[in-house]
């Protein structure tokens, strides 16, 4: 079937069966907009596809964007769960970055965090895959066995009625990925870059999910930090579609970012 | 590519069953759909591992939130059981405007791509332009 649609996909030359279809749409109603579904599957972007768009702006020194190794040995599930998330990311950027060692040493550690949280089974498997794509040099599967691996860590949490811990993997994954660009945009700042930043229906759909945790979760200390950090957060990247944020914005961005993430790795006492 | 489009396909059963009890027409609209989603892999786009499927009819079209980056390029996918004779995807700004892109009709499946200028907020309607009650699933890819 590939092979057959491969001149179709090649030239993405398609046959318009409905060449008006644009033009005869008419716009959505606010009432159709407030009504739209959001789904954790398709709503929020992988961190690879925020990572992609930066590739967009020149060349990228990924190497120098991986951070010291993160501890793996926490005692509160919401911080693993966090931290599960922002590992996912380092992933994408060590895949971005081509290091094969990094690669597996990333899937270790998922899997280590994954086992303590209970789903590392499911994971074993994935991290087989994902040393030997590293080890063969395949990045383009390596980014696609990543996010399949996510996705089976946040569906088999939910399974395991953890769901809530499933929007941490995501508020983790999406800071590291927001530390990631921000640092490079404010390094070498141009507005288009800058409007890069622009993500508010994520946070929005992240806080709403952050507020709608129980007490109990809510009240552990990396939870605690976020739910902070992510309102502040939120004034900085829900900026109008016509205007770029300052060179300083994104610099604050960035440190906002950095520090939660940093906050997030310190054991709880 | 054709066992990662089986793992894909496979590992969506799991995943959908666990959401929701997925019904055999979910199943196979997210085949169909995975058939010209998988078709763009080969230049360079990345298929994302998750999918919004459900019900839709005559009338009674569905919408999904998204996020988009400027920059990137995208293709959004549905694919239908064979009730609904011809379907339509259609992207909108955070305005509700129609954005222009390339769309692709084929009876039970519909594509349509493009690249957004600015990031943020967009909208993904998905209907039944002819045809009775069907049910659809949604994919999309980026580079």
């Amino acid at each position: 079937m590939i092979w057959k649609l491969r001149p179709l996909a090649g030239s993405l030359a398609f046959v318009c069966l409905c060449a008006s279809a644009v033009a005869e749409a008419t716009p959505l109603t606010p009432e159709e907009m407030a009504g739209a579904a959001r789904t954790d599957g398709l709503s929020i972007p992988m961190p690879g596809e925020f990572l992609a768009s930066l590739n967009k702006l020149g060349k990228i020194d990924w190497g120098s964007k991986m951070r010291l190794p993160i501890g793996t040995n926490y005692t509160s599930r919401p911080q693993m769960a966090l931290n599960l998330g922002g590992l996912i990311a380092d992933g994408y950027i060590a895949i971005e970055a081509q290091d094969q060692q990094q690669v597996k040493n990333i899937g270790r550690d998922v899997l280590t965090l994954a086992g303590a949280l209970g789903v590392s089974k499911e994971v074993k498997e994935r991290a087989g895959s994902i040393t030997s794509f590293a080890e063969k040099g395949q990045w383009d599967q390596l980014k696609e066995e990543l996010e399949a691996t996510q996705n089976e860590v946040k569906q088999t949490m939910a399974e395991a009625k953890d769901q809530d811990l499933v929007a941490l993997v995501t508020v983790g994954g999406w800071l590291r990925g927001i530390e990631v660009v921000s640092g490079q945009v404010a390094a070498h700042y141009t507005e288009t870059g800058g409007k890069l930043m622009r993500q508010p229906g994520i946070v929005d759909f992240l806080n709403q999910h952050l507020d709608k945790l129980p007490d109990k979760i809510k009240e552990d200390g990396s939870v605690k930090i976020v739910r902070k950090k992510m309102g502040d957060i939120q004034h900085l990247i829900a900026f109008p579609i016509d205007k770029a944020p300052t060179v300083d914005e994104v610099k604050e961005l960035n440190k906002l970012a950095a520090d939660t993430l940093k906050d997030i790795t310190k054991k709880q006492k | 590519m054709k066992r990662l489009l089986l793992t894909l396909v496979f590992a969506s059963f799991t995943a959908v069953s666990a959401l929701h009890a997925a019904t055999d027409g979910e199943v196979a609209a997210r085949r169909t759909a995975l058939d010209v989603a998988g078709a763009f892999a080969n230049d360079g786009f990345k298929l994302r591992d998750g999918f919004w499927a459900g019900q839709f009819a005559p009338g009674k079209s569905k919408i999904l939130q998204v996020n988009l980056y400027a920059g990137n390029q995208y293709y959004f996918t549905v694919g239908s059981t064979a009730a609904a004779k011809k379907v339509l995807v259609t992207v909108y700004d955070e305005t509700g405007k129609p954005v222009s892109g390339e769309p692709y009709l084929d009876t039970s499946v519909a594509a349509t791509g493009f690249s957004p200028e600015n990031s943020g907020i967009f909208y993904v309607k998905v209907e039944v332009v002819d045809g009775a009650a069907a049910e659809y699933c949604l994919v999309y890819s980026y580079k």
